[in-house]
This record gives C-alpha cells, structure tokens and sequence, in this order.
C-alpha cells in the first residue's frame, strides 16, 4: 500500500490535509479575492461583522477589512512558518552532517555552538534579535530559526554518526572525494528523512513564535499578520472582541492542521517501516 | 551516588565553554544593534541637547571600545558579578533576585499542575488505545496545543478577570497591601491563577500526549502481554506496568523544555503585567541595556543546565543503565 | 453579595489546585483621606525632576519635589516662589520665596536651595535647564528668601515665567552638596518641600507616596497615599479601572477607542481637560538632505496629501484638533491663525509632484521613500499607516521602517537615514524651549526632537535668535507669528493634528484637572469623597 493510501486512511491526517488545504487556497487567493493593500482604509472604523455586505467580518480600529486581513495575514503566517522551518531544518541538517562526519575538533566546537542556542531561551533570543535588528520578515524568519535550528542538527548529527561508517562512504574516500562534497553528496541526503520529520512541529512552532513576537509589537509593519491583528484588537477586546477572536481561531486552525497533518503523515510512513 | 557526583562535574566543566560563547553572542548581538542605552534614555525623558547625550554615553561607558567593556564585564563575571544596569542603575544580580522568583513561581505552578492533570489524563487515554475516549482526548489535546498561550490569556482574562471578576486583572499580589503569611500566599496564588492556566493548557496538552504515546509503546511489549496472559486485571496492567514505564519520558522532557517554557512566560507576563524574568528582558531589551540582557540570558541558561542536570541525575537513578556509559 | 460568597468558594477551589490556601481579599478600601491608586505607564529610573524634566518623572516626583511656580489657567500658581520679577535690561530676575517651608527631613528651605539647584543641576545637568538657563552666569541670595538670577546675555522674562513650571523643581542643597549629583542615591528616592513624601519603589509593581504632615500650605494635601501602579500594559489600565483597582489613568492609558464605553460605566468619568500645557505635536519630519525632500512642491504635495480631518476623527477619534503650523492653537499667547494652510487634496497633490518633475511611473508610482513612524505612541504608528496609504494615492511609495525607541533615536536623529518621520513633539508653553529647535539650523546630531532633517534657512535662524533675546513681551510674540508664517509657507516639517492627553477618573476624585499641567502638579489639593 502506497503511502498516500494510508495516509487516506487517517481521519487526522485528512482532517490536516483539508485544513491546511483551505487555509492554503485561501492565502493564495488573497491578492485575487482582495486586490489592493489589506492595510488601507475602506470604511468607518469598528464596523460590527455582518453589518454591511462586502464587509463581512466588519472593519478594524482603523476602518480596515478584517476580511481581507485575515486572508492576507494566513498568507503571512504561512509564509513565516515555511521559510523559518525550511531555514532551520536546513541549517540544522548542515551544521549536524559537518558536525558528524568531521568528528573530533569540529564536532565538538559545533556542538558546543549547538548547546549554547539550546540552553537559551529560543523566544528571547528571537525577541532580542528583533528589537535590536528592526522588524522584517526576513529578520522575523531568521529570528524563529535562531531558535528551531537545534533539533535538527542534533538529528542529523546521530544520523550520520550511523552512517558515515557504512561501506559507500569509505569507498568513496578511497575514490579520493573530498570530506566536504561527501558528506554533502552523499551524507546528508540520506540523513535528511528522520530530519524532515520534525517539519511540522518547526512549522507550527514557527507560526506561533511569529504571532507572540507580532503581538509584542515586533511584526513587519508593512504586512499584516494575525499576531499583529490580535495585538491591536486587544486595546479593544471590551469593544469589538472579534477582532482579537477572528485572528486567533485562524492561528489555531492553522497550527492544529500543520499538527494533524504531520501526524498522519509520520503515522502513515512508519507503518510502512513497520510492514517493510 | 557517586556516579551523579561525576556527572555533575562532568556537566559543569563541559558548560564553561557554552557559557562562554552564550556572553560573547549576547554582548556582540546588543552591540552591534541600533541605537544603544543613551539613545533609549534620551527619548524616554522627551530629549535633550547634544552635549547631555554625550554625557550619558560617558556615564554609561559606552565611549569606550566594545572590546574594552566585553574584557571588562567577562573580568567581572569571573569574579562572579554581574555587573550594574545601565537603565535601572542597581546592581544586576539584585534586580534578578528579585525577579526570578515570580517567574519561577508561575513556571512551577503551571509545569506542576500540568504534569499531574496531563499524565492522568494521559493514562486515561492510553488505558485503550484507539477508544473513543482516547481518540477525543488526543485530538482534543492538540487542539489545545495549537492555542497561542498570549490569546489564551487574553480570553480568560477578559472572561474570568473583567467580567466575572473572579480574579485580579494583573499583578502578582495586591500592591502595597502589608499582608504577611498565609494570606499573602493567598493573594499571590489568586492572582497566578489565570496566568498559570494559561501556560498550564498548553503543557498539559503536550504531557498528556507524550504519556499517552508512551503507553502506547509500553502495552506492545513483551512484559505487558505476559502479565495479561497470566490474567492480571487491566486497571492493574495500566497503572503499576504501563503507566510507571510511560512516565520516564515525560521526565526527560522537562529538561528539553526548561529554555522554552522560560521563553513562553515572556509573553503571558506581558498579558498579565507580571513583573517578572520575562518583562525584564524585554525591558532590558528595549532600554539596550546589554549587561542586564546578558544577566538575564545567562541566568537562564544556568537555570537550563541545572534543571537538565536535575533530570539526567533523576533519571539515573531511576535507570540504573543510564549514566554508566554517558556520551554526551 | 450572594454572587460574592459564590466567587469565593470557587476561588478556595482554584487555589488549593495550586497547593495553597486563598484568602478573600476585600476589593479597594479606601476611607477618608484613604489611598488613591493611579495607573502608571513607565518607570522612571530617575526621579529627580530638577535633572530629568519630562512628564514621566514630573507625573509621580511632581508629588514630592515642587517647582517655584505651577501652571495656571490663568496664569501662574506661585509654589515655592512668591514673586519674580525681570530686569528693564532682562539681565536679572529677582525671586521672593516662600518662607516658613521645610524640606521633608525637617531642615529650611532657604535662596541657597534654589542657588545650588539652578548653577549645580539645572543649567548644567537638566535636559531642558541647559537651554532655558544657558546664558545664566549666577544666582546671588542678599537674602535667605530671596535669589537673584543674573544673566549674560538679555533673556525674555517671558521665557522665564512660562519655563518655571518645568525647569525649575528645586533640590534640598544639604543633601546634595559634595555628592556626585548624579549618582546620589536620592535620585530614586527623592527628598522635597512637596505635599508627598516618597515612601517606597518595588521595581516592576509600583510606587508610594505617604502625606506630608508639615507641608506649607496649611489643611493640605487631603490624600493619606498615592500609589502609582505600574501598568505598563494599556490594555489592562482600562480593566483596572473597571475592576476598581485603581482610581485614575492620566497620560492616555485607556486607548482612546475604549473612552466612549469606560466613560457610561457608573463611577468613572472621561476628562479632557487639564493637558493644556503638555499638547503633544503629531509632525512629519522631512529629510531635506533627500532629493525628493529638498523640493518644496514635493513638500506641499504631502501636506496635501493629508486629510487632517480624517486623522483626527479616526485615529484620535476625535480627541485632537487639526494642526495649522508649529504653534498650537491652545497656546493663545502665541498662536496665529494667519498662516499658509495646505486642504486636502489629492489632484492638487498630483499637480504639484507632476510639477516638480516626479511623473508617474508605469506603475502609477512616482519615487519611493523610507517612512519612519515614532514607535513610542499607538497614534504615530497608526497615522504612519495613513499616511503609507496617503502617500499610496499620490504616486509616492511609502515603506514603513520600523524600530523600537533606541533604534529610531539612532535612525532618524543621529544617523538621518530617512525620508519622512512621524514624531510627537511636544509644546512646552513657551516656542523657545521645545519648539524652535526644530528649525533652527547647526544642531548637533543625536538630539532628539530637534531639527535633524538638515534644514537650513537663514531667514528663520536669525528669526529665532532674534526672538530668544527679545525683551518685550509684544515684539518677542510678533516675531513668533513671523516664524509661524515662514514655517508653514516653506515646510521644514509639516503639523498634522495637536493632541491632548485623557484621563479616566472615578468620580469619588475631587477637583480634577484644575490646572493645564494637573497630571504633573502636585495634587495637594486633591480630595477622595466617600
């Protein structure tokens, strides 16, 4: 049996999938089914939802479409989640196969360095990391992945460990390939699966991080993102509750359907590794 | 016993470098940022001509080479001072003294509370696998997991504190009221309720998952399917074989944890206007105040090492093979 | 009281969850004279008014450490002046001070006070003190209640009335003779002749200030303890409030949006009044090192461009007025109308850019521009998000760079690596203390809010030199409506909206906003009912 057929056969896993799936389409419509800046004035502001038809989450403090920045904002969250994720399983993977298949002087040194970001508090670096560099999404990425890169460089360093005396590696020193382009060429590709497993909890962690350093102000001002959203709605939780609720449930149902999605999808290839 | 004497020295010595480059990285970070403490201080007192600016910069030693005030601080810390802040002008060790406990208190109600509720509910659900009330409870746990803890907080306390009053909006005890003893216990309990509900959902989701993905590994072996052959009863099968040998990983990740959960308070002290470790940082972070931030981080880290310490040695001595051959 | 008993019960379950016992807790007591608790934004890290003249410190160390003279609606309230007087030359000014006044550790206040206080730390030491005191050369004391300051060069005794208020909170001299002023450990824990007394600071929880029982003015202050609550949280001043956990929120705490439904809620009250002194300018700050910038078409383009109205009415919500130049309107004394006004426009916006050489591009955008809004006030973000969209309309992309307050300090007033900037300057009751240095050419770089757009008139500077040593109080004003007329016809920054603060107050408190500076004034006078 494939691995999509019993994927198929996950409730959670399809419930992931149609989650994801929805909150996906729905970023990448944005720009189709709200044209223009999400961040522009289109009416008066605290307008309650389903007061006036093609305003129908009502509008923001200052007179905003809480529509169309909830669609542009999963845009965002999405993005953020992704590239911090694809940033730290990348480095991480790097720096754990250097690590690894260097050994001695290098692998500790690494390690050290590994050690050191584990034992600080990831939030508090990504927080410091942005005050002081300025808000942007390229710093808000490299922030979270300041913070995730750590478990996968561990993985990746045992992976290697394991393989790195396996016969095509000594056969290829004998070929007389360069340490660097081994454990590149060879190494890492076949370390890279147990590694890609930890992508959904980098990715929901990632979104998260993203929207509490959002809600504390340090979002990338020219976007919208639900962190940001809710941090603004908080002034007017008494007022307008909607508008901290909208964002926050769309936070949970894209954190809950990255989880439930990468749960099946583990599920379904450990069955196979069971079977196989 | 002596086999955790060794590890502890073993742990210590292999943190001196960590600690080392953990300084250096925090120093170089704050450094190289924009602006430094005379600018924050400049504009938190509405301005002030050039020649005040310089002499704040003066006061602050921020006229001399990074280099100079890094080798000046790591002499210092060798000494085992932590130096004076720059915005709140006391020294730092006191500062943190004095805020660490709060955090501290709210971590360790909320990782206490959370242990115990999630692992109980854990059993629950891993008592039968694949049940209905398994399947509830863990797709109900994830949706917990998935909560934002700064939303979460938000909603109880617009709920539970401006609503219901039930509860203090913020703080953590009532302020100036010279309660003593037990009632100012009480005082501080009440007021960490919300706030330790908040981080206590989102940890108990993720106990109660582990515990139950561990049940799930234990009732497969070998010894567990001895016991039911012989016909020991199943409530006895879960709790003194299945749900002892579950626990040992959730032990192990509190340690993995410790610096995320440290992390996760900044925000729900900011929520609840706690005056604790997190608001420091960000206050330490805002008023560029790079030798309290490096106290501050370097404080956390301690507490990280030392509470993985507390875990390794726990687990050794529940798990006679640990410990013997310690690689890392 | 049923529902209480019920709260309670549940209360003792959650709290032995945690493995400790709660203790109901009685909600606020406060009894005749009573505790007045107040929202507090900021921690200070110095106390000392007489070094660090800004609202922030004046709002909890005004209680404690009095000026020679107050704001008034009419005027001034002599404190710890009686009188003063000005020189025909404006080379002195004589002061007569309160006798019978004693500092809080029961020694006199005497001239020498205010001697030491003005040569040791207000000219020198005072972020606004060395510029309002930078010509005096001496204060001479003939007298123990008399102090006569002498001036090197002639200085409007205007200036000097309309400054007293903020720069000049005196100091107890025998407490600070011979110390490092500036680290003398009563910076944080100050000493005064005012009607409170500093009692203690827990850092990151709050302040109190206990009644000073030997205070000067006899029956006063009425309040047994103010507590100043730090709440660095907006969001959670208003639930205070409501909760009854605290009886007042100054400085804007409560976010504008939540006024209107605070303000039904029985108890509470919106007040507007008693900012006069502190209007606060929402300005866009011009780069004029920048091309774009230089061209005055570009800058009247922008001005515009915005639609003051709508700034006001949405993101004030109301609470601000339109601003017509650097001037602001409820500064009468020297405020002019008569000045080039820019409506809301975007045709004539788009001619003048097209005019000034800027055609649209083919994707309908003229230039781009680095636009940095001040991060230390919710209005200056949001108006920086208008005026994003603003500027959008015009042709004229703007992309927001944000930083927090040291990173923007160093961006925008040391570095100048901006186009456009949204700061919140303030007016502090006279133009030639806060308000022409905005202009004024050949500052230093690094001095926030001050001209640091590189702009550079000669015809305002000798303006502004001119006025700064005008003795008569006629000739000095008419020179102040020239400079508002210059600044408004060529741009060097352009005045959006002026805005005062709110507060919300119980109703128990009694008199409020009683004076244009009340939130910084010392509320001796200050009663709670009930």
């Amino acid at each position: 049996m494939s691995v999509a057929a019993r994927f198929a056969r996950s409730p959670e896993g399809v419930a992931g999938l149609l989650l994801l799936a929805l909150l996906a389409s729905g970023a990448l419509l944005a720009p189709l089914l709200f044209p223009g800046d999400p961040l522009s004035i289109v009416g008066r502001p605290l307008l309650a939802p389903f007061q006036q038809a093609g305003l129908p989450l009502g509008t923001d403090r200052l007179g905003r479409d809480v529509m169309a920045e909830l669609f542009h904002g999963a845009r965002a969250s999405l993005i953020v989640g992704v590239s911090a994720a694809a940033v730290a399983i990348l480095a991480g993977a790097l720096v754990g196969t250097v690590a690894g298949f260097g050994g001695g002087m290098i692998d500790e040194a690494l390690m050290r360095v590994v050690d050191a970001f584990q034992i600080v508090p990831g939030f508090l670096l990504a927080l410091a990391f942005v005050s002081t560099i300025g808000p942007s999404l390229g710093v808000v990425v490299v922030a979270i992945a300041l913070g995730a890169w750590t478990g996968p460089a561990r993985l990746a360093r045992a992976e290697v460990l394991s393989i790195r005396e396996r016969d095509f590696v000594a056969s290829a020193r004998v070929l007389g390939m360069h340490p660097l382009e081994i454990a590149l060429k060879e190494v890492l590709p076949l370390a890279m699966p147990p590694v890609l497993a930890l992508t959904s909890v980098i990715v929901a962690g990632a979104v998260l991080t993203e929207a509490a350093l959002s809600f504390l102000g340090l979002g990338d001002p020219n976007i919208v993102t639900w962190g940001t959203m809710i941090a603004e709605g908080r002034n007017v939780l008494r007022t307008a509750a909607w508008l901290s609720i909208v964002p926050g449930l769309g936070l949970v149902a894209l954190v809950l359907g990255v989880y439930l999605f990468g749960e099946g999808l583990v599920e379904a290839l450990s069955r196979r590794e069971g079977q196989g | 016993m002596k086999r955790a004497a060794r590890l502890f020295r073993r742990r210590m010595l292999s943190s001196i470098p960590v600690l080392i480059l953990v300084v250096v990285g925090t120093f170089l970070l704050i450094d190289n940022a924009s602006g430094d403490a005379a600018d924050a201080y400049l504009l938190a007192i509405g301005g002030g001509d050039a020649g005040y600016a310089e002499a704040l910069r003066q006061d602050y030693g921020l006229d001399r080479p990074v280099w100079v005030r890094l080798g000046f601080y790591a002499w210092n810390l060798v000494h085992l001072d932590l130096g004076r802040s720059v915005t709140l002008n006391r020294p730092i060790l006191d500062v943190i003294l004095e805020r660490l406990p709060v955090t501290l208190w709210l971590m360790g109600s909320a990782v206490a509370l959370s242990f115990v509720l999630g692992s109980l509910l854990g059993i629950v659900a891993g008592a039968r696998p694949g049940s209905g009330t398994d399947k509830a409870l863990s797709v109900g746990s994830l949706a917990l997991y998935s909560v934002p803890s700064f939303w979460l907080g938000l909603v109880l306390s617009v709920v539970f504190a401006v609503q219901l009053r039930w509860f203090p909006v913020s703080g953590i005890e009532t302020i100036a009221s010279g309660k003593t003893g037990l009632s100012r216990v009480g005082d501080v309990a009440r007021h960490l309720v919300l706030p330790v509900a908040s981080l206590a959902i989102l940890y108990l989701a993720l106990f109660l998952r582990l515990m139950r993905a561990g049940m799930a590994e234990v009732w497969r072996q070998d010894f567990v399917l001895a016991a039911r052959a012989r016909g020991v009863p199943r409530g006895r099968i879960v709790l003194r074989h299945v749900a002892r040998n579950a626990l040992l990983p959730l032990v192990t990740m509190l340690g993995l944890q410790a610096a995320g959960m440290l992390g996760g308070s900044v925000v729900i002290e900011s929520v609840f206007g706690i005056p604790g470790f997190g608001r420091l940082a960000a206050e330490a972070v805002s008023g560029r105040d790079a030798p309290l931030l490096m106290g501050i981080i370097l404080t956390s880290a301690v507490l990280v090492i030392l509470v993985n310490l507390a875990v390794d040695m726990t687990y050794a001595a529940l798990d006679p093979r640990v410990g013997a051959s310690d690689a890392a | 009281m049923f529902d209480r008993i019920t709260r309670r019960t549940l209360l003792g379950n959650a709290a032995v969850l945690l493995g400790t016992t709660a203790l109901p807790r009685m909600a606020f007591a406060a009894g005749a004279g009573g505790r007045l608790t107040v929202a507090a934004d900021s921690e200070p890290r110095n106390l000392n008014p007489a070094m660090v003249a800004s609202n922030g410190v004046f709002f909890i160390a005004s209680k404690i450490v009095e000026p020679l003279a107050e704001a008034a609606y009419d005027g001034l309230t002599p404190l710890l002046a009686t009188a003063w007087e000005g020189s025909e030359d404006g080379r002195t000014v004589t002061f007569k001070l309160r006798e019978g006044v004693t500092w809080h550790d029961g020694k006199p206040f005497t001239s020498a006070d205010v001697a030491f206080s003005a040569m040791e730390v207000w000219k020198p030491l005072q972020n606004l003190g060395r510029i309002v005191f930078a010509n005096l050369e001496a204060v001479d004391t003939p007298d123990a209640a008399t102090a006569v300051f002498r001036f090197s060069k002639p200085t409007p005794i205007q200036l000097i009335r309309n400054a007293l208020p903020v720069v000049t909170s005196v100091l107890p001299k025998h407490l600070y003779v011979g110390t490092d002023i500036k680290d003398n450990p009563l910076n944080v824990a100050p000493v005064g002749t005012g009607p409170f007394r500093f009692a203690d600071y827990k850092p990151g929880e709050y302040y109190r200030l206990t009644k000073n029982d030997t205070y000067w003015a006899k029956g006063a202050p009425h309040v047994d303890e103010i507590v100043f609550r730090v709440l660095p949280d907006r969001a959670s001043a208003a639930n205070s409030l409501e909760a009854g956990e605290i009886q007042l929120a100054a400085f804007s705490m409560v976010p504008l949006v939540e006024l209107d439904r605070v303000g039904k809620i029985a108890g509470l009250e919106v007040i507007t009044k008693g900012y006069e002194a502190l209007t606060y300018q929402l300005i866009v700050e011009i780069n004029h090192r920048r091309e774009h910038m230089a061209n005055l078409k570009v800058r009247q383009a922008i001005a515009h461009a915005i639609d003051k109205t709508l700034v006001v009415d949405t993101i004030f919500l109301g609470y601000a007025a339109e601003a017509t130049g650097p001037v602001p309107a409820n500064a009468p004394e020297f405020y002019t109308p008569d000045v080039t006004t820019y409506d809301f426009s975007v045709d004539k916006a788009n001619a003048l850019l097209d005019e000034a050489g800027y055609p649209k591009g083919a994707d309908g955008t003229r230039f781009a521009l680095d636009l940095l809004p001040a991060p230390y006030f919710e209005e200056t973000k949001q108006f920086g998000d208008y005026l994003r969209q603003a500027l959008a309309k015009v042709g004229i992309d703007a992309r927001i760079v944000s930083h927090d307050s040291a990173g923007h300090q160093k961006a925008v007033y040391t570095d100048h690596d901006f186009d456009l900037a949204i700061a919140p300057t303030v007016f502090r009751g006279d133009p030639a203390i806060s308000t022409t240095v905005l202009v004024r050419s050949g500052i230093a770089d690094g001095v926030p809010f001050s001209n640091q757009g590189g702009y550079v008139n000669p015809e305002t500077d000798a303006l502004i030199d001119k006025a700064a040593v005008t003795l008569d109080t006629d000739a000095r004003i008419a020179l102040y409506h020239q400079f508002q007329q210059i600044v408004t016809a060529d741009l060097p920054l352009i005045n959006v909206a002026d805005w005062s603060f709110t507060s919300v107050a119980s109703t128990d408190l009694k008199p409020i906003a009683n004076n244009p500076r009340w939130a910084v004034s010392n509320w001796s006078d200050l009663e709670i009912d009930g």
